[in-house]
């Protein structure tokens, strides 16, 4: 409790409901009826029923995950730690590779998506137009699929560009993705974008007053970027740098397939190796988990610290602003061709691998032969896939539905963490952002423990995906809707509620679209990963209400990578246009537009 | 301390909510009654007049099905649109992992509420259901050309994945096929060979075959340490065989047949046969079984299905290029190999060791490198 000062605005609304049930002495009748009275009013409804709708949610897989980890032996007992942790199975080691591995992905991300970022939104780069939903591509693409095309440029032997670029130019092959950094470069800019939509939200709702005022006192533009404007979207990274942490240290395509081949194992993939033997041991599988658990528990701590002086991030104020892209100048040209060369590398070449396999039968270096047999027959086959549009059709509803319902839980409870002195609020925080740590498979076996046992006909729609959805990107919206509530100024919120506004009115026409852009941000995130959401989904499906990740799950598994190449060229086309849609309207709705150019 | 006792009173009003929701309505009766009858009626009778019996009841079930299996897309859904065209019977099929049909079938059975009324999957799996009290028995005439060795206890083989290793043919010419499994821990491999993290029932297998011709522990012990020494490791058997496309690996220490085979119509150069057409290498046949759930909802129907696969629907398999359980007219996936014993019993009763037996040898082998 040390590390947790309280924040400095004790405004806002009415605190939660900390004179609740603690009872001093008898209350009288006429006290107990407006004590009621004050407990109902829509505020309390709304944000109550959010917070344990949030906690339902993030507690439903915690507690099964929990029983199955201390009470799986009959008592309670803490041997699925000793068989988890001990023996030889090099848990130590595989952690460091872990950390490791994490840390140098979260880093090249965070580097990659704010670099980005900035440039999108503060300068005057050419091609920004190209840049949005470029941008996004690495996170569209399915993990396996991306890695897959790296391996198919990056392997000493066959790789596309030690054969084409390296050999015929400097006679030597000295790219090898199967090694760390390897694994750190995929990871990294497979994740570069969830770094990036967050702090695109950051940067433009940020107010260049101050950067004005240090260039006025004389300050370098390296300076003023260094010293004035980072720091000032700091919860945009902490919680950048948080989540990609997190799901580099659970995540295991990337591991799986470039770390095992030169013999790097890491922490998942004991989770991997215990899930997949028969009985399967949950409580080891839950030791594992709730290690990860203790890391993500410690980050969401540090990242509550790290921003206790809440006060000097909140740009957002009473006056008016509008942030101003820097002029490049001379720089100009060769910011674009950063830019340019930025997405050949990272969207050009691994879409051009995707594209190109995807017109093969089987995959093959690229020779006359493997030319001749191009034909668009895996596209066609793509399209008269039975189930492909029912599966389209229900991504896209499971997509937006959990992308909204969390986005606004997560607004709501965001509100009570940084806005309230609620007491418990950094234990709500925290519990949101369990979800990350709790494998796919076991928060599918929770849900269907749970849901099978419920009269609701829940089990066997796709009401119980959206569910699974719901909780799996809580901890994602709840960082998104956290750093976006971080910059705004309770000031506002004030004023409105001086001019006579309602609790709802604020909440709704100053909060909301003041944090709009980091709303949007989380929503687009969340529709785009929830297409590929595989783990707790192939448990929980239902025939005839298939999913695109079952589809391609039933590619993958059939052997047909081309196929696969083809459908995740598809994907990406109808992503892309989604999200520019998605911004289109965000922009109509009250979101600054930055389209200078 | 007024916090904490506040944060833990809305922590268990949360679990209290969790509990009503999860406890709010009692499971819905089973329906093992109905299916108790049905399986009963059926087997009651000599076994020329079941399959009519069945289609009746079937009838009355509302002629639906719902399979549960682990067939790949490209086989489960010919195969159900085969048994649909035969008795008019509509199959709607879920399809997953072996290890996730196991854990939707436990989940259900345990909650008193069965989703699958038949369920095709691997060996390891049929048994766990089947030893758990979730499989009804058959004793139709669907049996007679079933292998004995292919009857289990509540369950029966329905096709067989067949182990080998696979090769690229560029990249490994005649003279250097592998022609035994020994020769796998050849130093001429070295580097050039790939296996699957979770083979452990190859391991299992390979292991006591040896054993069981003569070679002493040691021996064994020797011949896989020289064999993950040559190799580096993967994950997921058809990955791979598009990595052995590719040529980014020369040989595959172990794959499916019909997924090499299923590349080399495609055109792919590889192959899991010498030039000659003939292999020595003692091929393991893991089977994919068949079963009928207990307490399911359309019994008839599944019934129709067990039997339907083990007759009528070997044919299909072929025609899809699998290995059936019964010996069909025509069958040509067994060609070119020696086919020997594969150790259910073994691997059901210890698969757990065999499992982080395997795991350690990868891993002490990634570590030594």
């Amino acid at each position: 409790m040390a590390i947790a000062p309280a924040p400095t605005a004790p405004r806002g609304g009415e605190p939660m409901p900390d004179d609740g049930p603690a009872g001093d002495g008898a209350a009288t009748p006429g006290r107990a009826v407006r004590l009621l009275r004050r407990l109902l009013t829509f505020q309390t409804l709304l944000v109550g029923g959010s917070v344990v709708v949030v906690g339902y949610l993030a507690l439903v897989p915690l507690g099964y995950l929990f029983h199955d980890t201390f009470l799986s032996g009959g008592g309670f007992s803490f041997d699925a730690f000793s068989r988890a942790y001990g023996g030889d199975s090099q848990s130590g080691s595989m952690m460091l590779n872990s950390l490791w591995f994490a840390f140098g992905s979260a880093a090249l991300a965070l580097l990659l998506g704010t670099a980005l970022a900035y440039v999108q939104v503060r300068t005057d780069t050419p091609f920004k137009g190209l840049f949005f939903a470029a941008s996004l591509v690495p996170l569209i693409i399915p993990g396996i699929l991306y890695a897959t095309s790296w391996i198919f440029l990056g392997d000493p032997t066959i790789g596309l560009l030690n054969t084409l670029v390296f050999k015929p130019l400097f006679g030597a092959s000295p790219i090898n993705i199967f090694s760390v950094w390897g694994m750190i470069w995929v990871q990294g800019l497979h994740l570069a974008p969830v770094a990036f939509l967050l702090m695109v939200a950051a940067f433009r709702a940020m107010d260049p007053s101050l950067e004005e005022s240090a260039a006025m006192s004389g300050a370098g533009r390296g300076t003023i970027l260094w010293r004035i404007t980072l720091p000032l979207v700091r919860p945009a990274m902490i919680s950048g740098a948080l989540l990609m942490f997190v799901q580099s240290l659970e995540s295991f395509e990337v591991p799986g397939l470039l770390g095992l081949q030169n013999g790097t194992y890491v922490f998942t993939s004991r989770i991997y190796f215990v899930l997949r033997a028969y009985p399967i041991d949950y409580g080891a599988a839950g030791a594992y988990a709730i290690g990860l658990l203790a890391i993500a528990a410690a980050g969401v701590l540090l990242s509550a610290w790290l921003q206790r002086s809440s006060r000097n991030f909140q740009t957002v104020t009473g006056k008016a602003f509008r942030p101003r892209p820097v002029e490049l100048g001379r720089a100009r040209p060769l910011a674009g061709a950063a830019v340019i060369g930025y997405f050949l590398l990272t969207v050009v070449l691994p879409i051009a691998v995707l594209i190109y396999a995807s017109l093969l039968k089987y995959y093959a270096v690229p020779s006359r032969k493997a030319i001749k047999t191009m034909s668009l027959n895996n596209y066609r086959e793509v399209l008269h896939t039975p189930l492909a549009f029912t599966a389209l059709k229900n991504s896209l509803v499971l997509g937006v539905g959990a992308a909204t319902v969390v986005m606004l839980l997560t607004a709501i409870v965001s509100w009570v963490v940084l806005r309230t002195k609620a007491p418990g609020r950094r234990l709500l925080d925290m519990l949101a952002f369990t979800p990350i740590v709790i494998p796919g498979l076991v928060l599918g076996l929770a849900l269907s423990f749970v849901y099978l046992r419920s009269s609701l006909p829940i089990y066997g729609t796709l009401l119980i995906l959206l569910i699974s959805y719901c909780t799996r990107y809580l901890p994602y919206g709840m960082r998104y809707s956290s750093a976006a509530m971080a910059q705004i100024s309770p000031e506002l919120e004030e004023s409105a509620a001086v001019s006579g506004a309602s609790w709802f009115q604020t909440f709704r026409r100053v909060v909301l679209p003041l944090m709009s852009s980091g709303f949007l941000a989380g929503w687009v995130y969340i529709l785009v990963v929830s297409f590929r959401e595989l783990s707790s989904t192939i448990l929980l499906y239902s025939p005839g209400k298939e999913v695109l990740s079952v589809l391609i799950w039933e590619q993958f598994e059939n052997g047909q990578f081309t196929t696969l190449a083809a459908l995740g060229v598809c994907m990406v086309v109808i992503l892309v246009l989604l999200v520019s849609v998605a911004y289109r309207l965000g922009a109509r709705f009250g979101l600054q537009g930055d389209s200078t150019n | 301390m007024r916090t904490t006792r506040n944060a833990a009173l809305a922590v268990s009003a949360l679990v209290a909510a969790a509990l009503v929701t999860a406890c709010g309505g009692s499971s819905p009766g089973a329906s093992s009654g109905t299916a108790n009858s049905a399986y009963s009626q059926i087997s009651a009778l000599p076994k020329a007049q079941q399959r009519a019996k069945a289609q009746e009841l079937a009838k009355k079930e509302g002629n639906t099905l719902s399979l549960y299996t682990s067939m790949t897309a490209d086989v489960a859904t010919p195969v159900a649109k085969a048994f649909e065209k035969k008795f008019d019977i509509h199959v709607s099929v879920f399809r997953a992992n072996s290890e996730t049909v196991l854990q939707r079938t436990s989940q259900e059975e345990q909650a008193g509420r069965p989703g699958g009324d038949a369920v095709e999957t691997d060996f390891v799996e049929m048994a766990a259901m089947a030893q758990n009290g979730f499989l009804a028995d058959y004793a139709g005439s669907g049996l007679d050309k079933v292998d004995p060795s292919g009857r289990f206890t509540h369950w029966t083989a329905s096709r067989f994945n067949v182990f080998q290793p696979a090769w690229n043919t560029n990249l490994i010419k005649p003279a250097d096929e592998p022609h035994s499994w020994e020769d796998l821990a050849s130093p001429k491999y070295k580097g050039k060979l790939t296996v699957e993290i979770s083979d452990s029932d190859w391991y299992e297998n390979l292991t006591k075959y040896w054993l069981d011709h003569g070679k002493t522990q040691a021996q064994v012990d020797a011949l896989w340490k020289a064999i993950i020494g040559n190799s580096k490791v993967s994950k997921g058997h058809t990955t791979m065989m598009q990595f052995l496309s590719a040529g980014q690996s020369p040989i595959e220490a172990m794959n499916y047949t019909y997924i090499t085979d299923r590349a080399e119509k495609k055109g792919a150069p590889v192959t899991h046969l010498p030039a000659d057409g003939v292999s020595k290498i003692p091929a393991f046949a893991r089977p994919n079984g068949v079963g009928m759930i207990k307490d399911a909802k359309h019994p008839a129907a599944a019934w129709l299905f067990y039997d339907w696969l083990l007759t009528d629907g070997q044919q299909e398999l072929v025609d899809l290029g699998l290995t059936p359980s019964t010996k069909i007219p025509g069958d040509q996936s067994l060609k070119g190999t020696t086919l020997v014993p594969f150790d259910v019993t073994g691997l059901t009763k210890e698969g757990a060791d065999w499992d982080k037996k395997y795991d350690q040898l990868l891993r002490g082998a990634s570590a030594g490198k």
